[in-house]
């Protein structure tokens, strides 16, 4: 989504009230829905940022996530390669395909699967997918702490899972 | 005066009375809630003040930080509800004794941002819901958290800090991450485990001293000292002493004001009588000297508030509460100012706002390690500075306290000296374990004291020694030990030393520490041996350096100027602690798996080196196929009359639990701290060696992937039948070994039918094990578990028919609902000794 669109989607927001702004974010929410609750793809990474993005834009409440926050992740596979890169400053996410070098933290996961029970497993918290060693993290874990609450937060707010 | 004067030591007709029923009731029923009143201020107060991304924070920062808290937490004189397990709103109608609490709920969580606390942010939605342990959380307080608090400590908690620092003295090594290897270790959660990341210290104040000149002595003190002082930083922390300690005059004051605003509204006469009273307390102490024992205890309780608002709480003891506040009890007594029912009444409201938090765990941790407590220690009983006999009446009122209460904190550790303390004494507290089933521990003064004395603290320290967190030694309030600095997987040493430098749960391929030789590489036990000790070697460089650069963190981070006032050593030298200021300075490690390492060791030298029965490769073999298919081999290596095992008094193993203590002594104790103390080590393992066992493959002691460790130093369960054999292996090592205190965990049968032949039993094994005539000093501690196996069954599977089931898990004291359920198989699981017989009893459930 180009910057203008990024910022029509937002004032739209202050004026739609979260009920309407879901209804806007249906295709999103039933992928997230799918990734979630049914079948898991390799897609379920860029669905969840994605759905994520939109859901600063079109959301007054997560957007507040956002408010004076700023920090670099980066999600590699097992074999090394970048899955994608997430980098949220001044009041904005943005989600990149190559390596983020200045990263706060980076998350290898062996497996979609393993980063879905990472992020949202009930019951069990971010390390628990660490100790499995179905995940490894490099760099400051409280970006990772925070990044768990937003995705939670995320699928709260949605209604999904 | 006699020390002891009680006729029925007992204390029999001293019942808990109906305000204490009824808070004990409530205690009971309560969930404990987050608490955002600290993290909300500390984080207001540094925001304003620019600490937030400082290179250092000095420890005046710190006090002015405290004393602002202080100033302006809410004062809470009576909690008027709670919040129960269906996280539902509940009236507590009747009120404490005491003013004040930990957090401002009934049973507080209290959060510290600037350690672990950031870890319960993915869980913030649904931690009232979570299956272990649930904690209430105000949907307000869930904003407050992830708006106003934690986005702030990002980059500025303690182990954040200390990475970002590991880092930076890296830059340009050619790595793959960015992670210093120590905190890749650390991370792998397999190897060792720090508490710095999650709090400054396991230890005790000195509360004698505020006691007898009041926080206003400790001021002028600090204050005329400040004046002459010659260093900067020395007067710096004079000013810092000072500036906190108003804050807790500020705090003790506030809650006298809002008691006499009670007192105001109060219609009843014996309520309003009772509010004056306690406004009265408030507003002497801790500001002035205690004239009471009510006093005593209140300056204890609001010191010990404020020092649970700097320091987390994770293991921070009282001490010799027997010993401290026994001049102001018996005064009271001989002066009739007290009868033994209002002291008991004061014990007991005091026992309940000592357990009035619970610490900050996150959900993994609560299914690895889950349960604990806070592990607040009250030491009672033993010798006093000139080895006499410091057994008191207030002991027996803080036993009794205890028995009435049967709460998981404060964890009741009594000493005794056998020669010098008297037998009564002895059977009394092992009556105790009877009653409540788990408490108190037992501490043997003659190994104990010999065991601090080989560290060099004088006879006098040692004698005055006091029970840290689960069973930790150490001088009372003058010692600053960070017990449980380092928390040392013994068992993945081995598997380093078996896999040639590579775990099995990090993965085959990916080397961890050196090369140390294929196992087909071996040609005897004792080249298999070098290798062991190169690889001990090479983890306790590894997790020393972690520690000291935490430590060093904390230095620049986290100057504790409460709990440096309150101690012996800093006033003197103008230091805070975390700078060396305390009288003695060391760090502790505790082994995790020693008895596993042991047999293990053991069964490689027996079966492999000598019967040569199988190759040390095949036995990697039967090791990664987690024995299937390998019956014969399991049953030899369990089998103690074909292999040996630590605990049966069999020379092969025992003296290589002695080779193995010795060399992790030798090698900890060769490290200098960054306080400039030395490592002391200790064998005690909370509920890590359930959770280290699940992540770690089978063992060449036949333990299957994924079972639990042994607790402890105790020898493993299922192979030791004798309980006079198990004892005597124990007491055999040597203390010197084992100054940072050690847990042993014995399971034995109640017979109520015969209970006093049972005590009579009882009490004859703690002294067989006490008993110096084995040879050595006699065992350092023991500690029990007392409920019968089919209790155990049936609380497991209806945990609601027993909220108060406490029991004894290695150290510290625990509700067994509340574990999670690998430990609560290892407890059911352990050795069962029936007194009688002095032999195990076999369940069906083994084999």
């Amino acid at each position: 989504m180009t910057r203008l669109k990024q910022f029509f989607v937002k004032v739209l927001s202050w004026f739609l009230p979260d009920r309407l702004c879901l209804r806007l974010m249906r295709r999103q929410i039933e992928d997230l829905r799918r990734a979630l609750e049914g079948t898991l793809t390799d897609r379920f990474l860029e669905i969840l940022l994605g759905g994520m993005c939109l859901a600063f834009l079109l959301l007054r409440g997560f957007r507040r996530n956002l408010v004076g926050f700023s920090g670099s992740y980066l999600f590699r596979t097992a074999d090394g390669t970048v899955a994608a890169g997430a980098r949220f400053a001044n009041g904005r996410m943005e989600v990149r395909r190559e390596e983020d070098k200045g990263y706060d933290v980076a998350i290898t996961f062996k497996n979609p699967l393993a980063l879905r029970k990472f992020l949202f497993s009930r019951d069990q918290d971010i390390l628990a997918s660490i100790l499995a060693n179905e995940v490894s993290v490099d760099g400051n874990l409280n970006y990772i702490y925070k990044f768990g609450f937003m995705a939670r937060d995320l699928v709260h707010r949605l209604g999904v899972a | 005066m006699r020390q002891v004067s009680l006729k029925d030591l007992a204390l029999s007709d001293q019942k808990r009375s109906p305000r204490v029923e009824a808070l004990r009731e409530a205690y009971f029923r309560a969930a404990p809630e987050i608490c955002c009143e600290r993290p909300r201020l500390v984080t207001r107060y540094a925001r304003n003040k620019g600490l937030f991304g400082k290179p250092a924070i000095s420890v005046l920062d710190k006090a002015r930080l405290y004393r602002y808290v202080l100033e302006n937490r809410q004062p809470v004189v009576a909690h008027g509800h709670g919040v129960d397990r269906d996280m539902k709103p509940f009236p507590v109608k009747v009120r404490s004794l005491f003013a004040g609490s930990t957090t401002s709920h009934f049973k507080g969580v209290p959060i510290f941002p600037e350690f672990m606390g950031l870890a319960l942010w993915p869980e913030l939605l649904n931690i009232k819901e979570r299956a272990s342990n649930p904690y209430f959380l105000a949907d307000d307080d869930v904003r407050v958290l992830n708006e106003e608090v934690f986005p702030y400590w990002l980059g500025d908690s303690i182990i954040e800090r200390c990475r970002s620092r590991m880092n930076k003295d890296r830059a340009g090594e050619p790595v793959g991450g960015r992670d210093a290897p120590e905190m890749v270790l650390l991370e792998h959660l397999v190897f060792f485990l720090t508490s710095k990341g999650n709090c400054i210290s396991h230890t005790i104040p000195d509360f004698s001293k505020v006691l007898r000149v009041g926080l206003r002595g400790i001021i002028e003190e600090a204050q005329q000292r400040g004046r002459t002082a010659q260093e900067p930083e020395q007067r710096d922390f004079y000013a810092a002493v000072a500036e906190a300690m108003e804050g807790i005059v500020a705090f003790s004051r506030n809650l006298a004001r809002e008691t006499r605003r009670l007192a105001s509204q109060a219609s009843d006469a014996t309520e309003k009588a009772e509010l004056l009273a306690m406004a009265e307390v408030n507003e002497r102490v801790p500001e002035l000297p205690a004239r009471t024992f009510r006093e005593g205890l209140t300056t204890v309780w609001i010191c010990w508030t404020a020092i649970h608002l700097e320091n987390p709480d994770v293991g921070l003891s009282l001490g010799r509460l027997d010993q401290v506040l026994y001049d102001l009890y018996s005064h009271d007594i001989e002066t009739g100012k007290l009868t033994l029912d209002q002291a008991i009444d004061l014990l007991c409201c005091l026992w309940l706002k000592i357990g009035d938090h619970v610490p900050t765990v996150p959900a993994t941790g609560e299914q690895l390690f889950g349960g604990a407590g806070s592990n607040q220690a009250i030491t009672v009983g033993g010798v006093d500075a000139e080895g006499r006999d410091a057994v008191n009446d207030l002991t027996y009122l803080m036993i009794r306290a205890t028995e009435l209460m049967m709460l998981r904190d404060p964890n009741l550790n009594a000493r005794y000296f056998s020669a010098v303390n008297p037998p009564a004494y002895l059977r009394r507290l092992c009556d105790v374990n009877l009653n409540t089933g788990a408490t108190p521990a037992l501490h043997n003064d003659r190994a104990v004291i010999a065991a601090l004395t080989a560290k060099g603290d004088t006879l006098a320290q040692a004698r005055d020694y006091g029970v840290i967190g689960c069973v930790e030694p150490g001088s009372n309030g003058r010692f600053y030990g960070a017990t449980a600095s380092i928390l040392l997987n013994l068992t993945s040493v081995l598997e380093l030393t078996l896999y040639n430098g590579e775990h099995r749960h990090t993965g085959r391929g990916v080397l961890i520490s050196e090369r140390t030789g294929d196992a087909a590489s071996f040609t005897s036990f004792d080249a298999f041996k070098v290798a062991f000790v190169r690889q001990v070697s090479w983890m306790v460089d590894r997790a020393t350096a972690l520690n000291e650069a935490l430590g060093r963190t904390h230095q620049k981070m986290y100057p504790t100027p409460i709990l440096s006032s309150l101690f012996e050593g800093p006033m003197d030298k103008g230091k805070d602690l975390i700078f060396g200021g305390a009288t003695i300075n060391s760090s502790g490690a505790s082994i995790i798996g020693f008895a596993d390492v042991v047999d293990s060791l053991a069964a490689i030298q027996k079966v492999v080196f000598e019967d040569k029965a199988i190759s040390l490769p095949a036995l990697l073999q039967a090791l990664d196929a987690n024995f299937v298919g390998q019956d014969v081999l399991l049953a030899r290596l369990r089998n103690p009359e074909k292999t040996p095992k630590y605990g049966n008094e069999q020379p092969a193993a025992d003296s290589l639990a002695r080779w193995l203590a010795a060399t992790l002594d030798g090698l900890f104790g060769r490290k200098l701290n960054y306080r400039g103390g030395h490592y002391r080590v200790g064998y005690w393992t909370m509920t890590n060696h359930a959770g280290f066992g699940r992540l770690s493959g089978a063992t060449p002691n036949g333990r299957r992937d994924g079972d639990n460790f042994t607790s402890g130093m105790t020898p493993v369960s299922g192979v030791t039948p004798s309980l006079t054999k198990a004892l005597r292996s124990v007491a055999s090592l040597p203390p010197a070994f084992l100054s940072n205190g050690v847990a042993v965990n014995l399971k034995y049968t109640p017979d109520n039918a015969n209970r006093e032949k049972m005590l009579d039993h009882f009490v004859a094994s703690v002294e067989g094990y006490f008993d110096a005539a084995l040879g050595g000093l006699g065992g350092m501690e023991i500690q029990f578990n007392v409920t019968t196996h089919d209790t155990f069954v049936d609380a497991v599977k209806n945990p609601q028919k027993y909220p108060e089931l406490l029991v004894r898990v290695s150290g510290y004291t625990a509700y067994f609902k509340d574990l999670n359920p690998q430990m609560q198989q290892e407890i059911i699981g352990r050795t069962e000794y029936d007194l009688g017989t002095g032999q195990a009893v076999e369940f069906s459930r083994r084999g």
